[in-house]
Formats: structure tokens, C-alpha cells, sequence
């Protein structure tokens, strides 16, 4: 076994110490690289717009739904009167939402959900391909805006996915999703042309489902 | 600034997986040299739960980027790891992996579903207005999201920790 002196030891120790130093160096190095990295290529990306500059300015009539239930099929407000909405799109046209007169399925979407972002196309696609009937209008519900967000600012969302359908813009404080029970996006509101609501469905509907909610607005009316 | 942060965060969990790599396939080798294992492994694999635990921190509390709920769970495994990696890399304790080991193994876990959810959207469902776990608030060089970095961490410090572990 080797024998270790006083002064053997204290080399050893003063060897070690020298190492941590190096060591700590290293690290406080990889840290200051990666903050200059992040200095240099980081680019700051938000939209100029804020939410007071997106946020519309709807009334609503009639008396609120409760928030919508998980399972649409015990749905307490199956039949109820829907609130009637009257706001504009992002360009200032008027968009009218549960006024008798014509049916209409009514999606809320939040720019920032990814669920949304996931939805919006496919619905696309389904009007495209013709899944939806004359007398039957597709609304959407542009609603919980939040400019901290990503895929912000919303108009810009729904033009890149080539929705054409009204858009009503919903106020700051999110009065219309609350008036309709939303409960988590995306939202289906489905509205017969007496105005009553068929059908509320929360989640990403395919196109089966949507033939579905048609149906109902079309069966209850 | 935040953009600033987040950028040099996502460099650094790049370094921390190289880290992981490497000392994977020393510790699989059974070539851990004995500095890495003596001196640096735990005072390292600290360092990395240390900026991970401020990295949350910072853009949950300065940015403003509420935490999901498995985003919470991925907290839970991460916060004690500063303190128990902390005290064993000062008392040298070879042992800590007894306790690192589950805690990073439960959030590396969490953090997959988490990734999946985002990958995704429809695993997760619907969106909670409040904290959608399929929210993507940092995705840096396309693919390094909040998940992401967090289960680099868990795998570098898990890598790191078992590097530390002295013959008996």
C-alpha cells in the first residue's frame, strides 16, 4: 500500500481544486456560449397586434347556455333557445349567430389550440368536397384571444387555411363562447333554423360527425 | 429577452444531449473514466437540473407561460433533483442514484406523453382555455419544444448519475 505524506496529500488536494476550477470554467463557458447563441440568432417574432386591436365588440341577446356537458348526449340545452349574437368579421361585416331563419353549425376555435389548428383544414375539406347543404351555413367563432400565444394574430390563421365562411370575432373577455357554455375548443354549436340549439359537441369532429350534426339541424328543423 | 432565453436554452439541452449520448455509450463500454466519474458526473448533472428548474421557472413566471398539467408533473420529478443532486454531488455520495433514477425515470415518462400530445393534437383531445398541454410555447430549430428539453435533462441527468456510481 502506498504511504501518503503530509505534502503528498496536500498536492493531491491542490491538483484536485485546480481541476474543479477548470472544470467550473468549462461549464460557465457552455453557458456563456449558448446566451451568446441565443443573443445572436434568437428573433423576436410577436405580432404587433394586441388583443384590444383583434377583440370585436358583439351583443348578445337571450339568456346563456349552461356549459356544455362532456357526453353531448345528456346535453340539458338540447331544444333551448340559442342566444342570438350580432358582431362582425375581422374586416367590420356584419355576422349574425342564432337568429331564426337559417340553420347553422357555429365553430369556436382559438387560434392557439392545436386542436383547432388541426380542425380548421379538415373542415375545409369537407366544405369543399360538398358536405355541406344548401340552407346549412358554417360559422365560426374567432374566441379566446390571447397575444402571448403562438399563431397570433387569428384573421391571418383562417385566410392561410382558406376558410370563407363568416367569422365572428369575439370580444377580449370571451363573451360569446361563455354565453354558448363553451368548456374547451374546439366547440360545435349546432343551431336549427328556428333559432333552437340541435346539438353542442366539444372536440375535433371528423367528417362523419359533421354529416351528423348537418342531420340533426336538418331533422330538428 | 425571452426570445434571448429560450434560444439559449434550447443550445444548452442540445449540449445535454450529447452529454446523455456520450456518457451512455461509456457507461454501456464500462469505460467511465474516473474524473468524469469522481469529479464531474454529479456536480454536472446538478448543473442540469438547476438551469432546467430555472428555465421552467423563468418562462412560467417572468414570460407568463402557464404550466399544463403535465407540465407539472414533469416539475414535480424535476424541482427535488437540485436538492438531492445538490447534496450528493457535495458529499460525493455515489448513491444518489437510488433516488434520481425513479424521479428522473417518472418525468422522462410523462415528458414522451407529453411530446406525443404534441406531435399529435388529438391524443390530447380538446383545448382547456387555461393550459392546453398540446401548446407549443418554445419549439426551437423546429423541433426543441418545453417536453423536449425536459426529457434531454431527465436522460442526461439519469446517464450522469449511474456515471457516478463507484465499484463496490
Amino acid at each position: 500500500m502506498p504511504m501518503t505524506t503530509p505534502g503528498s496529500r496536500d498536492r493531491v488536494r491542490a491538483e484536485e481544486r485546480r481541476r474543479r476550477w477548470i472544470f467550473a470554467a468549462v461549464g460557465v463557458g457552455v453557458i456563456a456560449i449558448a446566451v451568446v447563441i441565443g443573443v445572436l440568432s434568437a428573433a423576436e417574432t410577436g405580432s404587433a397586434l394586441s388583443v384590444a386591436d383583434v377583440a370585436g365588440d358583439p351583443t348578445i341577446e337571450g339568456e346563456a347556455l349552461s356549459t356544455a356537458p362532456e357526453d353531448p348526449g345528456a346535453d340539458p340545452e338540447a331544444g333551448s333557445p340559442s342566444p342570438v349574437v350580432r358582431g362582425t368579421d375581422f374586416d367590420g361585416r356584419e355576422v349574425t349567430i342564432g337568429e331564426p331563419g337559417g340553420a347553422q353549425l357555429v365553430m369556436f376555435m382559438a387560434s392557439w389550440c392545436p386542436a383547432c389548428q388541426e380542425e380548421l383544414p379538415e373542415v375545409v375539406d369537407w366544405i369543399d368536397a360538398g358536405g355541406l347543404p344548401e340552407g346549412v351555413e358554417v360559422v365560426s367563432v374567432a374566441t379566446l384571444h390571447d397575444d402571448t400565444r403562438p399563431n397570433w394574430p387569428p384573421q391571418e390563421w383562417f385566410e392561410r387555411e382558406g376558410f370563407e365562411g363568416p367569422v365572428l370575432v369575439d370580444d377580449a373577455g370571451s363573451s360569446v363562447a361563455e354565453a354558448f357554455g363553451l368548456r374547451a375548443t374546439p366547440y360545435w354549436v349546432a343551431i336549427d333554423e328556428e333559432g333552437m340549439v340541435a346539438a353542442r359537441v366539444t372536440g375535433m369532429l371528423g367528417a362523419e360527425q359533421l354529416d351528423a350534426l348537418v342531420d340533426r339541424v336538418q331533422g330538428a328543423s | 429577452m425571452i426570445a434571448v432565453a429560450q434560444r439559449s436554452f434550447a443550445v444548452l439541452a442540445l449540449v445535454a444531449a450529447v452529454i446523455a449520448v456520450v456518457v451512455t455509450v461509456l457507461l454501456v463500454r464500462r469505460r467511465v473514466p474516473v474524473w468524469l466519474r469522481d469529479e464531474v458526473a454529479l456536480p454536472l448533472a446538478t448543473a442540469i437540473a438547476v438551469v432546467a428548474t430555472g428555465g421552467s421557472l423563468l418562462l412560467s413566471e417572468v414570460a407568463g407561460y402557464v404550466p399544463c398539467e403535465l407540465c407539472w408533473y414533469q416539475r414535480i420529478a424535476m424541482y427535488p433533483l437540485t436538492v438531492v443532486l445538490g447534496v450528493a454531488a457535495w458529499h460525493r455520495d455515489d448513491r444518489a442514484y437510488r433516488v434520481v433514477t425513479p424521479l428522473a425515470g417518472f418525468g422522462s415518462v410523462i415528458a414522451v406523453w407529453h411530446i406525443a400530445i404534441e406531435r399529435n393534437p388529438s391524443l390530447g383531445g380538446v383545448c382547456d382555455p387555461a393550459a392546453p398541454c398540446s401548446l407549443r410555447w418554445v419549439e426551437e430549430f423546429g423541433f426543441l419544444t418545453l417536453p423536449t428539453m425536459a426529457l434531454i435533462a431527465f436522460l442526461a441527468i439519469t446517464a450522469l448519475t449511474l456515471a457516478a456510481r463507484r465499484p463496490s
